[in-house]
């Protein structure tokens, strides 16, 4: 019984996602009506993923499934992020398409089904099923990036995205390969016995094989050396689907990657040196990018790289493992909140055909529409980690989980970054507010972005004063 | 001493269709490399006793997938003319070897350390159709359930991406 509650949610978004695969082949099932089914199937996904919360840690039909999924406070937290990130994707799509028409009502079949393939990322415990879900996401939003046939950017994105994502995915296959050949098993917890048991450097075979795959998993959460496709690709994605790549993904393969190198101590603590560097250059070189944007959707997405440096960090200094968990969530819901109501809010203001996506086009949006650009700048206070917001209480976790590992350069960098990426939060809120508006705001006449984005704000504040055990 | 020299064959063939694949102009005279490649690799199988996986190489990749690719790139109908000039050719040559070349080092390195082992047929059926079954569908149920969510995914991905839209304005 308890594996099923805990697998509940899955198999509720993935048959979802299938129903309405199967709707959209019907001529009068109009994409309004494959909206709210996808919603419906999301908070349904949400509150049972609410019920498996307390129910202790199992390896899911561990007969059946010979022990290759793991249901645990960890999963279920990163669960309860990406159905609330689904949920909340296909209310400001359904603003965002009432002004651009390119949707066709497979729109929402495949958010739910990349939203399967993260929740089973984040559950997965050897190597192959983690590399299928791994693809079942990414090519669910490949084709969500490239939605929009018409236009030249979104297929740019969708391109470079398929490529260099097929490049990062044979990546993992060779590794899983070759971590096969020198462990003899894909399981991780087999593979932590190996390594406990031998040591890391006993099979060289094993070095490049977790090589390789850190390498994807790198890619895929955009650190430092494989940053640079993430901006193009946000870039010319949806406005709706940048927010959802920005958010569960990142969820999704950080679960991965934190449940894959924190299986073993050993594992853990011969990359920790590498790391330390990666998520500094993440760090900083996310930015610098940020500071020279001019569009929004890219200085977010240069943001989303600053802060998968933040989380690096959490995974370099590991303290124990409940707790680092514990933090690795918690700044997780902390940049999807912020992160998911800045788009929520761009969706509906961005205007028809995207129109409004520069840091000048928002001139005066605080005259115009006030609600609106207060809004906004409590999700960039948050992302900048201003108290009293939840972005604060993240950083402020990760900063502690840092200093209690011993490693203060990273906590004094980390602030330091925090400082320098003030610079393109707040250009965005001068540029609201002490300017005289030039534009009308109008857009289209779909409330449900616009009741995302007021009711996230409401979250930034209460997720804030969500306890985290220390 | 056979087993040897078969492996040996079929290891070059394979690279040699592998770059063949890469430094092919038309795309015709690349699929006909990566042919041998998948050829040769069925050779790789069938020296390691793996009987199921040799033929669903040889029926399911090197022919019904190269045939279809082959028949797409027929159907495209690609002239010289058609494609595109790469003036810079050898710069990418050689930036590409810049980056390839250490992950090459550190894989001559890994296998290197490899301890040798003599191929020999593996008794018992191992390989073989029922064999393969049981361990499928006993120790990896799982995985095999969800490739058939990444395959639905991708057949709704192609039906979107390439597929005549109903709303196009």
């Amino acid at each position: 019984m308890t594996d099923l509650l805990l697998l509940l949610p899955v198999l509720i978004i993935t048959s979802g996602a299938i129903l309405l695969m199967l709707l959209a082949a019907f001529e009068n099932v109009r994409d309004e009506i494959a909206c709210f089914g996808a919603m419906v199937i999301f908070l349904f996904g949400f509150c049972m993923q609410l019920f498996g919360l307390g129910q202790g840690d199992a390896r899911i039909f561990s007969g059946v499934f010979n022990e290759m999924l793991v249901g645990n406070s960890f999963t279920a937290v990163a669960g309860l992020i990406i159905t609330a990130c689904g949920f909340f994707t296909c209310l400001s799509s359904h603003t965002y398409f009432k002004q651009n028409r390119f949707i066709t009502s497979e729109y929402y079949a495949l958010t739910a089904f990349a939203a399967s393939g993260m929740m089973l990322l984040t559950m997965a415990q050897e190597l192959i099923t983690a590399f299928i879900s791994l693809e079942i996401m990414s090519l669910a939003i490949y084709v969500l990036v490239g939605m929009h046939r018409r236009n030249i950017k979104a297929t740019e994105a969708v391109l470079k995205y398929l490529m260099l994502g097929a490049f990062a995915g044979g990546f993992f296959a060779m590794g899983s390969a070759l971590m096969y050949g020198g462990t003899g098993s894909t399981k991780f917890a087999e593979i932590a016995g190996f390594i406990s048991a031998n040591g890391f450097f006993a099979s060289s075979i094993l070095v490049v094989g977790a090589f390789f795959i850190l390498v994807a998993l790198l890619f895929k959460i955009a650190a430092f050396p494989f940053h640079a496709w993430v901006v193009d690709v946000y870039d010319g994605a949806a406005m709706p689907v940048t927010g959802f790549m920005a958010t569960a993904l990142k969820t999704a393969v950080f679960a991965v990657f934190a449940n894959f190198l924190i299986l073993d101590g050993g594992l853990q603590a011969s990359w920790v040196e590498y790391l330390f560097y990666i998520a500094v250059f993440t760090m900083f070189g996310g930015n610098l990018i940020a500071i020279g944007q001019n569009s929004l959707k890219r200085m977010l997405a240069a943001s989303g790289i600053v802060h998968s440096g933040y989380l690096l960090i959490a995974l370099v200094a590991f303290t124990s493992r409940d707790f680092t968990a514990n933090v690795i969530v918690f700044y997780l819901a902390a940049y999807a909140v912020a992160t998911m109501g800045m788009f929520a809010a761009l969706s509906y203001l961005s205007g028809e055909d995207e129109q409004r996506i520069t840091f000048d086009d928002f001139r005066g949006l605080a005259k115009v529409r006030p609600f609106s650009a207060a809004a906004i700048s409590i999700f960039l206070l948050s992302m900048a980690g201003i108290p009293p917001t939840v972005g604060f209480m993240g950083k402020f976790y990760i900063i502690v989980n840092a200093i209690n590992a011993g490693q203060v350069l990273l906590a004094v960098l980390a602030i330091v970054s925090s400082v320098i990426s003030m610079w393109y939060y707040l250009r965005l809120i001068i540029t609201m507010y002490f300017h005289e508006a030039r534009d009308d705001f109008a857009v289209a006449k779909s409330p449900l972005a616009q009741a995302t984005t007021f009711f996230l704000v409401f979250c930034v504040f209460a997720l804030s004063l969500l306890p985290v055990s220390v | 001493m056979i087993a040897e020299l078969l492996f040996s064959v079929f290891a070059v063939l394979a690279i040699i269709g592998g770059l063949g694949l890469v430094l092919a102009r038309h795309p015709m005279n690349g699929a006909i490399c990566l042919v041998m490649t998948m050829i040769s690799l069925a050779g790789l199988y069938s020296l390691l006793s793996a009987k199921l996986i040799f033929v669903l190489q040889l029926i399911v990749y090197a022919g019904a997938i190269m045939s279809l690719i082959l028949f797409i790139i027929m159907f495209l109908n690609i002239r010289k003319e058609d494609l595109p000039k790469e003036e810079w050719r050898w710069a990418y040559y050689l930036g590409g070897i810049v980056v390839i070349a250490p992950v090459g080092l550190l894989m001559t390195k890994a296998v290197k350390a490899l301890p040798g082992s003599e191929a020999s047929i593996m008794g018992n059926g191992f390989g073989g159709v029922k064999e393969v079954g049981v361990v499928l569908f006993r120790e990896w149920l799982l995985p095999f359930e969800i490739v058939s969510i990444l395959l639905l995914v991708s057949l709704v991905g192609a039906v979107v991406l390439a597929g005549k839209r109903r709303v196009e304005q």
